[in-house]
């Protein structure tokens, strides 16, 4: 029998393992970008086990919405790290070191 | 539901901010660089317009439409006002510094608006979905503002990391969200309200989400320990933009707060105002006392916002309708001191040259004794001396405290704020008893000369009459809060 | 053990695998590519929760759009992926740890008794003609009109800037404009300057004739 619990469980695994990544990938920014995606997935899940057992069709509609704000803001943030790419030619974190302190 | 019942008068401005900007969007194309001046103008008047439009439809009670997801109150209605004469001030602020930085396109004031209407959309919700979608149209704006100055390695580097940490901060409050959602059963804050006030929650799922919301909203307003981005951001982006992401987000973020855990998850008070009490104390502290050392005035200006955003959140510890009225007030005058600010250093800087640290104030008083007397105004006003009106918003949210019984709270809040009265009288210092390092004349637009000195006598003028403003946040707060 | 079950532990297994992979992949084209594994195995879990629609809308939107546009910029752009991983496997021991703990504390508050999670019961199975996508569809053209509207500014938004940020004038294109050539008039290309008339030094003309001479 399946149960609320299994489905939360498994989204907060995958929410530890997006904070993980984003915290291993700290230089590497378009890994970074696909925790951010990972963490949204973990957000999707709750919400669909949620809906699924409340039986109320909210929170689908919820990540519906997600979804399109995601994708866009991916859009916006792979356009972000053209620009940058070609100003720097890196996208190493390290190397952003005009701003300190 | 049936269209029929579908009542857009309260969303009046909002349906015309969007459309007029996305007819401005179409306009700007056939406009060359050389005219951009029509653009410009364009937006003031669908900021007057919608300014207007608000006014029209404004009434003393709520009104929700859009089946409960919008909510039109008269919290709503002088927050928005503000944003759109914040907005106003941005633009003209900013006009000269952008067309000398290649950054006077359509784009620009598209982004700007459409923020706008982000922030509106914040500051209207009453459903989390609209929430977060007025959040992200804002956020999505900002990003893209930053990153405009495209061939500045400063601006790109602070845009990535803005929004890095941003949507971050949006998943740890999509987190808490879902959490809220499976322990009320419902995205409506006035529903989850009862749904808590009635004891039918689950409490370990509540306060599980509440902690992520609690730090999500954090680091959206760059409270400590989610700071980070500030400083970065502000020192990074062009001023211009610093004083945008300064400026009316801080208006909309406060009441998006509000709206979230005073409207939302009001009956949870007792566990969120501990919450907040550290994020406070830890700004208030971090803030001042890293601001004493720096020389780069807009990291200066960014960590006095943190500090700032630290006795914000005093008035919301409060936890009783005086105290949100005293935070609220706090955020208009931060709002007003923020944009003398910024506004001097955008009219310090020229075509090649960014007013960014203590050594080009130096010796202002010589240059121009007016603007001189302009950023004296600010640094006094932030620094919370009397008659000018930063101590009284300081006097009011540290008064809500006190009402409570968290004396220690307001004397932790009285010594930071002696700390921090430091470095904006080291700034004041620069200005009069230094001599100029830079000599280059001051050549500022006529139209920005009269609404930055507006703005800054402002800060004199209410000073004398605070009662004034106070009693309109009181009456704001009172009439748009039922769940108190 | 319900055929249910043994699905949701397959899928899971897969899932968990994949999102590690993501963020430990030496190349960052295959971490994309474990993405697109775990997105496709999330779609299989929401398929389990009856959110059709969602599930479809997840293959088609992130497998078929998004993640095209994160491989094409790990392609577009060349990066040196070994000199990003430095470092990398140094912290893993630690950025492990915690990990394990936070998933430890997360899975222990939301299993505790105390969370009382067994009063949610599963939905009734729906009736095999009942349509999620109509459901959905009903709602968000209704209810939610609001939140719709915006998602499409959202969209705007996004490309407004996507445009907007890398969208550039090439340097090297020759592209000219008659109408700016035809316009050019004298003053815009010569200067005249007016100067005395320059009296050679007599050490000058010494070394130009003894050049001359050699």
């Amino acid at each position: 029998m399946l149960t609320l619990t299994h489905f939360l469980v498994l989204a907060a695994i995958l929410f530890a393992i997006s904070v993980l990544g984003i915290f291993l990938n700290r230089k590497n920014v378009i890994v970074l970008l696909m925790a951010i995606e990972l963490m949204l997935l973990a957000v999707n899940f709750n919400f669909i086990a949620f809906s699924h057992y409340l039986s109320d069709t909210a929170g689908q509609i919820f990540v519906f919405f997600i979804l399109t704000v995601a994708a866009a803001e991916s859009a916006i943030g792979l356009a972000i790290l053209v620009v940058l790419f070609r100003n720097l030619n890196t996208i190493n974190v390290e190397d952003l070191g005009s701003l300190k302190g | 539901m049936n269209w029929a019942d579908l009542n857009l008068m309260p969303a009046a401005p909002e349906l015309f901010l969007f459309s007029a900007v996305s007819v401005l969007l179409l306009l700007d194309l056939f406009v060359s660089d050389a005219k951009r001046g029509i653009t410009y103008v364009l937006s003031l008047a669908i900021l007057a317009v919608a300014a207007v439009l608000q006014l029209a439809v404004a009434e003393p009670y709520a009104i929700h439409t859009f089946s409960n997801t919008f909510v039109s109150d008269p919290l709503s209605t002088l927050v928005k006002l503000a944003m759109y004469a914040t907005t106003f001030a941005v633009l003209v602020y900013s006009r000269q510094y952008c067309a000398d930085r290649g950054i006077f396109k359509g784009e620009y004031f598209t982004l700007s608006l459409f923020a706008l209407a982000g922030m509106n959309i914040m500051v209207s919700a009453s459903h989390f979905l609209s929430l977060y979608m007025g959040l992200e149209l804002l956020s999505l704006c900002l990003y893209a503002l930053i990153a405009l100055q495209r061939d500045s390695v400063p601006a790109t580097e602070s845009a990535m990391k803005y929004f890095v940490l941003g949507a971050l901060a949006s998943g740890l409050l999509l987190y808490g969200m879902s959490m809220v959602y499976g322990a009320t059963g419902s995205l409506e804050l006035a529903a989850v309200a009862k749904s808590i006030g009635a004891g039918s929650a689950n409490q370990v799922l509540l306060v599980f989400g509440l902690v992520f919301i609690v730090a999500g909203l954090a680091f959206k307003l760059g409270a400590v320990p989610f700071h980070m981005w500030v400083p970065d951001v502000y020192q990074g982006s062009p001023t211009a933009v610093a004083l945008m992401i300064g400026a009316a987000p801080k208006l909309a973020a406060f009441v998006f707060v509000l709206r979230f855990l005073v409207q939302g998850l009001g009956p949870l008070v007792a566990d969120w105002q501990g919450m907040l009490a550290i994020v406070a104390v830890l700004s208030m502290a971090i803030g001042n006392i890293t601001a004493i050392a720096q020389t780069n005035i807009k990291r200066m200006l960014a960590y006095s916002t943190i500090s700032h955003m630290g006795f914000l959140l005093l008035g919301l510890i409060a936890g009783n309708a005086d105290g949100y009225s005293a935070a609220l007030f706090y955020t208009v005058v931060y709002v007003l001191m923020s944009l003398v600010g910024f506004g001097i250093l955008l009219a310090l800087s020229r075509a090649g040259f960014d007013c960014e640290t203590l050594d080009d104030l130096k010796g202002l008083n010589q240059r121009n004794s007016w603007y001189a007397l302009l950023m004296l105004l600010a640094m006094f006003s932030m620094a919370g001396i009397p008659p000018l009106l930063g101590f009284f918003a300081k006097f009011a949210v540290i008064m809500s405290v006190v009402n409570i019984g968290l004396v220690w709270l307001a004397v932790f809040a009285v010594v930071m704020s002696l700390i921090g009265a430091f470095y904006y009288l080291r700034v004041v210092k620069c200005i009069y008893f230094d001599d100029a390092v830079d000599t280059a004349p001051i050549v500022v637009r006529g139209d920005m000369k009269l609404l930055l000195s507006v703005n800054a006598v402002a800060l004199l003028v209410l000073g004398a009459v605070p009662e004034r403003l106070v009693a309109l946040c009181v009456e704001a707060m009172k009439q748009s809060l039922t769940v108190l | 053990m319900s055929f249910q079950t043994v699905v949701f532990y397959v899928l899971s297994a897969i899932l968990i695998f994949a999102s590690f992979r993501v963020i430990t992949a030496k190349n960052p084209v295959h971490a994309a590519l474990y993405l697109v594994l775990a997105f496709f195995t999330s779609a299989g879990h929401w398929l389990l929760l009856q959110a059709e629609f969602l599930a479809i809308a997840l293959v088609l939107v992130y497998v078929g759009a998004v993640m095209v546009l994160f491989l094409f910029v790990v392609m577009m752009l060349d990066i040196n992926f070994e000199k990003l991983r430095e470092g990398f496997w140094r912290h893993f021991p630690l950025a492990g740890t915690v990990g394990l703990i936070m998933v430890a504390e997360m899975a222990l508050i939301l299993m505790s008794p105390e969370a009382s999670l067994d009063q949610f019961k599963a939905a009734a199975p729906l009736a095999a003609d009942a349509s999620n996508v109509k459901e959905l569809g009903r709602q968000i053209y209704t209810t939610y009109l609001l939140p719709f509207e915006l998602a499409a500014f959202v969209l705007l938004v996004a490309i407004i800037a996507a445009i907007g940020l890398t969208q550039r004038q090439r340097k090297d294109t020759k592209f000219i404009d008659p109408a700016v050539q035809v316009k050019v008039r004298r003053d815009d290309r010569v200067r005249i300057v007016k100067m005395d008339a320059e009296k050679r030094a007599v050490a000058d003309t010494d070394v130009v004739s003894e050049e001359q001479q050699a």
